[in-house]
Parts: C-alpha cells; sequence; structure tokens
C-alpha cells in the first residue's frame, strides 16, 4: 500500500505483549514514520496521550493491546478499549475523524496480524489524507 | 456531590472563539469524582480546544490549571496568576465555581465548560444518580429516606400514579420508581402505616420559589 | 356523600342510579364547533361528559372553555383539572372561575408527565398533587375557605372525582391509595380502562372489605378496543394499562373488518360484569377518537332511556 504522502504513525503498546523489533515495522519504515511509545500496561493510555500525538503531528494513533481475558492486570485492555471509544467519538467531535484511533487485541509474536493492522492503516490514511492539524 | 457533564466540543469551541489566551480552568472536587472537570479531563479539554482552533486555523494559546475547589476564596486565589496571564477563563466547576470565579476576578469573562446537572450519588464506577433536589426542607423520615421530591417524576408526596409498573417510572423505564423504593423501605422498616398518613401540600418557600437563598452562621463570622 | 353541590352526576349518584360518563377531549385549536359536534354524539346518552385537560400533555383547548361550550347545549361536565400546569394560585383561581360559569363538578388528576406530549420541554409544575387538589376543593366546598385560610365570598361547590388505577403496581397499595383519595374528599371514582376484569374484581373486592365502597361512587372505566393493534398499543405502550393476552389474541383472533364490532362486543361484556359487582355505581366510557360509537354501546349495555332530572 503505497499512499500519497507520508504518514506518521503513533503506536502505543503494551510491553506485556509486545516488542517493537518485529520485522513487520522495518519492512514499512519507508513507508510511514512510526513512533513507538511503550506503556506498562495498555489501560495507562490517557485520553490526553492519544490526543498530544495528534496535537505531536500524528496522523493516526494504532493502540495495540493483548487479547482480551489475557491482560495481566486482568482489565487493563478493556478498559483501554473503552477509552478508545470515547477519543474517537472526541475526534469526530473535533473534526479529526475517529477513524485515525483504532484499537487492536494481538499476541505477542503474530506478525501477520500485525501486517494486516498497518496495511489497514495506511489505507484508511489513503482515504482520509493526512491530518488537518498537521503542520508540516 | 454536584454531578456535571462537560459541555460539547461544538459548543465550547464557539464559546472560546473570541479570545487569544485562555485559561481551562479545573476544579478537584465535585466535577473531579463525576469526570467533568477535574486535571484529567482539564487536560484533554485543553488539548481538544488547541486541536479544534488548529483545525480552523485559529491561533489560540491553551493554558490549563486545576485548582482544589473553585467555590472557596482560599482556592481561587492560587488561580489569580494564571487568570492574569490569560485573557478568558473557561472554568470546568459547576455553576457556584464558575460564578464564585468570575466575581473573583471581575474584568475576565468567564465561560462554563460543564453543564451542571444535578446533586446525587456515585451509584458505581461511571454511574450517578439524581438523589436531592435541595429543597430546604427535609422530609426524608416520612419516605424511608427515598426522596419523592427528586425521584418521582411529578413530585407526587402521596403515593405512586397509576403510571408505576412493575417498579419501573412511566416517564422512563430505565428509571425506579421512587415510590416502590419508598413501600419497599418502609415494609422492611415496618413503617408501612406511614403511607396512610396523609402528606400535605409542601411548602416551596425554603426551595427556589423564595429566591436565592442565604445560609448564614453567626458563630463562624468574625 | 352529602348534597353539598348541585351536580346533576352527584343527585343521580345520591339517588342510587347507575350512572353513565364519557369522555371528550377538546380539539387541538380554538373551534368550538369541534368540541360541540362531539357533544351533541352525547346528548341524552350519558349523564355527564369528561373534559380533558390537555390530556397526554399535548396543548388543548382548555378544559373550562370546553366544558363550558358543552354546558350551553345543555350537557353537563365534569372538568378534568391536572396539576401539571398550574401552581395552587392557579387551581384554586380556576375551580371558582369554572364554578362561577357553571360547573359542578371536577376530577382531580395529577395528569401524564409533559414528556410524553407536544411540548417535552416545558417546565412542569406539581406544585401539589392529586391527592392535595382533591382536598383543596373539598375544602373550599366545605368550609368556604380558600388554602391560605381566607374567607371566600362564595364558595366554588363543586362534587368531587378522582382517578383510581387498579391495574398500577404496587397492587397492595392500589387501595390504600384509594382510601386517602376518598379521606382527601373524593365523592366519585373514574378508573382506568378495565379489560383485567379478574384483577379489577380483587381490587374492588378489597376496598368493600375496608369499607370503601360505601364511602365513594366507583365508576369504573371502559374503553372500546377498535383493532387487534389497539390492544397491543395500549398493553405495550400506555402506562398504567393492563390487557390480558386473552383480549389481545381475541382480537386478533377475528378479520380486520370485524374488529370493531368485536371491541363494542367486549366492552358490553365487560359493561355487563362489571353492573355485577357489589359497589359499582356506573360507567365511565372512554371511546378514544371514537365518541360516536357511545350511544351505541350505552344502547348495547341495555342503559337507554338516562334518567331525567329535570335540567339543573
Amino acid at each position: 500500500m503505497q499512499t500519497t504522502f507520508t504518514p506518521r504513525i503513533t503506536i502505543f503498546y503494551c510491553i506485556n505483549s509486545f516488542t517493537e523489533t518485529s520485522s513487520v515495522f522495518c519492512e514499512i519504515e519507508n513507508q510511514a514514520e512510526i513512533t513507538f511509545v511503550k506503556l506498562p500496561c495498555s489501560s495507562m493510555v490517557k485520553d490526553v496521550f492519544v490526543l498530544r500525538a495528534f496535537e505531536a503531528d500524528a496522523d493516526a494513533v494504532i493502540i495495540l493491546v493483548c487479547p482480551e481475558g489475557q491482560c495481566r492486570f486482568v482489565e487493563g485492555n478493556i478498559r483501554a478499549k473503552k477509552r478508545t471509544t470515547w477519543v474517537c467519538g472526541l475526534l469526530d467531535d473535533i473534526g479529526l475523524d475517529g477513524r485515525r484511533l483504532s484499537l487492536f487485541n494481538v499476541k505477542s509474536g503474530d506478525e501477520a496480524s500485525l501486517e494486516k493492522i498497518l496495511d489497514g492503516t495506511l489505507s484508511v490514511l489513503e482515504e482520509l489524507g493526512p491530518s488537518p492539524v498537521r503542520r508540516n | 456531590m454536584i454531578v456535571g457533564e462537560q459541555k460539547p466540543i461544538a459548543e465550547i469551541k464557539e464559546m472560546v472563539a473570541p479570545y487569544k489566551k485562555l485559561l481551562v480552568l479545573g476544579c478537584g472536587t465535585c466535577v473531579k469524582t463525576c469526570f467533568a472537570g477535574g486535571e484529567d479531563e482539564t487536560a484533554v479539554l485543553a488539548s481538544a480546544i488547541r486541536l479544534v482552533s488548529r483545525k480552523e486555523g485559529r491561533t489560540i494559546e491553551v493554558e490549563e490549571l486545576t485548582v482544589e475547589r473553585q467555590c472557596e476564596n482560599e482556592f481561587i486565589q492560587e488561580a489569580a496568576e494564571a487568570v492574569g496571564r490569560n485573557d478568558s477563563v473557561l472554568s470546568l466547576a459547576c455553576g457556584a465555581g464558575v460564578q464564585a470565579i468570575a466575581r473573583r476576578f471581575v474584568t475576565k469573562p468567564v465561560l462554563p465548560g460543564v453543564n451542571t446537572t444535578f446533586i446525587g450519588v456515585l451509584e458505581k464506577q461511571g454511574l450517578f444518580t439524581e438523589e436531592c433536589s435541595g429543597c430546604g426542607n427535609c422530609e426524608l423520615a416520612l419516605f424511608g429516606a427515598v426522596c419523592p421530591v427528586t425521584r418521582c417524576a411529578k413530585k407526587l408526596l402521596n403515593g405512586p400514579c397509576g403510571g408505576s409498573q412493575a417498579g419501573k417510572c412511566e416517564v422512563n423505564p430505565d428509571t425506579d420508581c421512587a415510590w416502590q423504593m419508598i413501600i419497599e423501605r418502609l415494609k422492611i422498616l415496618g413503617q408501612l402505616d406511614n403511607l396512610r398518613a396523609y402528606v400535605p401540600p409542601k411548602n416551596w418557600n425554603t426551595s427556589t420559589s423564595g429566591g436565592p437563598r442565604k445560609l448564614v452562621r453567626e458563630d463562624h463570622i468574625i | 356523600m352529602k348534597n353539598a353541590s348541585i351536580s346533576r352526576l352527584e343527585k343521580l349518584l345520591t339517588a342510587g342510579e347507575f350512572v353513565v360518563t364519557a369522555e371528550c377531549g377538546p380539539p387541538r385549536g380554538s373551534n368550538r364547533e369541534r368540541i360541540i359536534e362531539k357533544g351533541k354524539l352525547l346528548q341524552d346518552v350519558v349523564d355527564a361528559l369528561n373534559v380533558t385537560d390537555n390530556q397526554t400533555a399535548i396543548v388543548r383547548m382548555s378544559s373550562i372553555a370546553a366544558s363550558i361550550h358543552l354546558l350551553n347545549i345543555g350537557l353537563e361536565p365534569v372538568m378534568q383539572m391536572v396539576t401539571r400546569d398550574r401552581n395552587r394560585i392557579a387551581l384554586q383561581s380556576d375551580i371558582m372561575g369554572a364554578y362561577s360559569l357553571g360547573i359542578r363538578n371536577i376530577l382531580c388528576l395529577t395528569g401524564d408527565h409533559q414528556s410524553f406530549g407536544s411540548q417535552p420541554d416545558a417546565m412542569n409544575v406539581f406544585d401539589i398533587d392529586s391527592m392535595n387538589l382533591a382536598r383543596t376543593v373539598r375544602e373550599m366546598r366545605e368550609t368556604g375557605q380558600d388554602m391560605s385560610g381566607h374567607e371566600l365570598d362564595e364558595a366554588p361547590k363543586m362534587f368531587v372525582g378522582a382517578a383510581a388505577n387498579p391495574f398500577a403496581d404496587p397492587f397492595e397499595y392500589r387501595v390504600i391509595r384509594l382510601a386517602k383519595k376518598i379521606d382527601a374528599g373524593a365523592d366519585f371514582i373514574q378508573t382506568q380502562c378495565v379489560y383485567n376484569l379478574e384483577r379489577f374484581r380483587e381490587w374492588i373486592k378489597l376496598a368493600r372489605e375496608e369499607g370503601l365502597t360505601d364511602r365513594v361512587h366507583i365508576l369504573p372505566g371502559v374503553t372500546p378496543l377498535k383493532s387487534a393493534g389497539m390492544a397491543n398499543y395500549m398493553n405495550n405502550r400506555v402506562a398504567g394499562m393492563d390487557v390480558p393476552e386473552a383480549v389481545i389474541q381475541r382480537m386478533a383472533g377475528v378479520p380486520k373488518k370485524d374488529a370493531a364490532n368485536e371491541g363494542v362486543k367486549i366492552c358490553l361484556e365487560t359493561i355487563a360484569e362489571l353492573r355485577e359487582m357489589e359497589g359499582i355505581h356506573g360507567i365511565h366510557i372512554m371511546a378514544i377518537k371514537w365518541e360516536e360509537i357511545v350511544a351505541g354501546i350505552v344502547e348495547g349495555a341495555g342503559l337507554l332511556p338516562r334518567p331525567d332530572l329535570g335540567v339543573s
């Protein structure tokens, strides 16, 4: 998937489910600029972190959390999901389009799913274009 | 506690549009507990205002600050410098807080960022229910400590209306019928005879019908 | 139940007649011909005619004005009055005004909540409840004073009615509430539409056991069903209404074109059963948007001609 601009994607991930050394990330390095934010638990993704990522010129934000039922802190990933839904609504209200934010439950090492997620995000961005608040 | 709900971004956006430097001022007591105006919500709203303004090509500087309570001068004072630096204040307190801030900083436009909704209870995380209207003349002893003035849609003092069915209110099937609750509670307390008592018309003079109210405690005034 | 007013309805009930009342909704507008047309359908068919007060919280011609239009053509109105829209000042004032115009019966109600009506954004009043309204009218009549204790130059002497819903919950409280309404001042009671005869029988039995049927005139309400859809709607969507499955099935079991006839049949059977019950002093027919059927029902029930007391 090739977009007409170089998208900036911020990925929040839970260190209990993921590492950023995945080969998938290396592969798309030439298609997108990716910023990683690691968290001790996905429940730590506060609403304001996501908004600040957009303030810092992200075109999309992805939150990667462990599969439901496998959170080390029991319900961290469920909380993250609820909060993400809420922030998507806020992004719509702001006029940024909630589709720029998404959350996925993935297992550590599940490269195939990860590739699909990134591809999906790139095609959403192809449709949406750069963030309307991106400064450069 | 006082329960409130943040106003929609669309409304806030229009309100703050004339200003260049805005202080988003949170309140760390009631509205913090109901996720409307504490530190977290202040940060989110400040960011959202920056984003929406940038999207619409407006420049605005947004500063954020949360004080313990906006309804007390002692805490309001902590905001004085920040208020001075900005040309307007968006208060995330209840309506009382908004007015207290405006009274203290008379030359600043003070805008409400929250709709104050009711005096309520945190039923469980994320669920708040209205329980008190502040009528100034509490009669809960008669009603098994369930308030019909607040919790009955028709403020009935003499029993459930004809629309109470299966314990639910006719106005909203998600709402428990206050009178059903009163009856159940009186049953437990062995006070069902209260139901036969005639409850006369309420004196609303102690409520908002009597005009703005004031509480004076001489023993605390020096 | 003393003869404290000169209501024709009261005279008939006191004389032990089985009375017939019906309901008539004022128009959504100022055309008095509309209410007069409806009234003419019911002349000599009913003893008194209830005039609703912005029922279901939909804005209509006022109950007082519509009552007067009916009075002018010789019908006796039962002016309904709800506490939803008026505080105690307006209520008392309107009662005095209504009496001065010749209205002699009032049905005291709290009223449907405005969220169901045409103006859900309105502020409601509910200063006093229907119980306290009934008491207010009775007190004005008995003491000659208004609620503030002020002596009135002429007290309104209204025959006081109240509503009861034997089908609402909690059931065990329904009779206590009836007793409270009688204590408050109700001379007559009109009930929610009866479809569930079993539950009604249980309610009237409890009322009899408490001696309430000797202290008040109870007029059960009936509403002829027009279709199976209406039966379903009443059961599911109208607050406090109880239409048993058997009735719904019966309506659904006949061809569509015969449904209205079936509804009238059910209504007549209900009236016949109600008349057999001890403590029932009349019948209140609420033919919703179907006033033209009332004459047939009254006739079919063998309740014609209506007793003639001479116009009061």
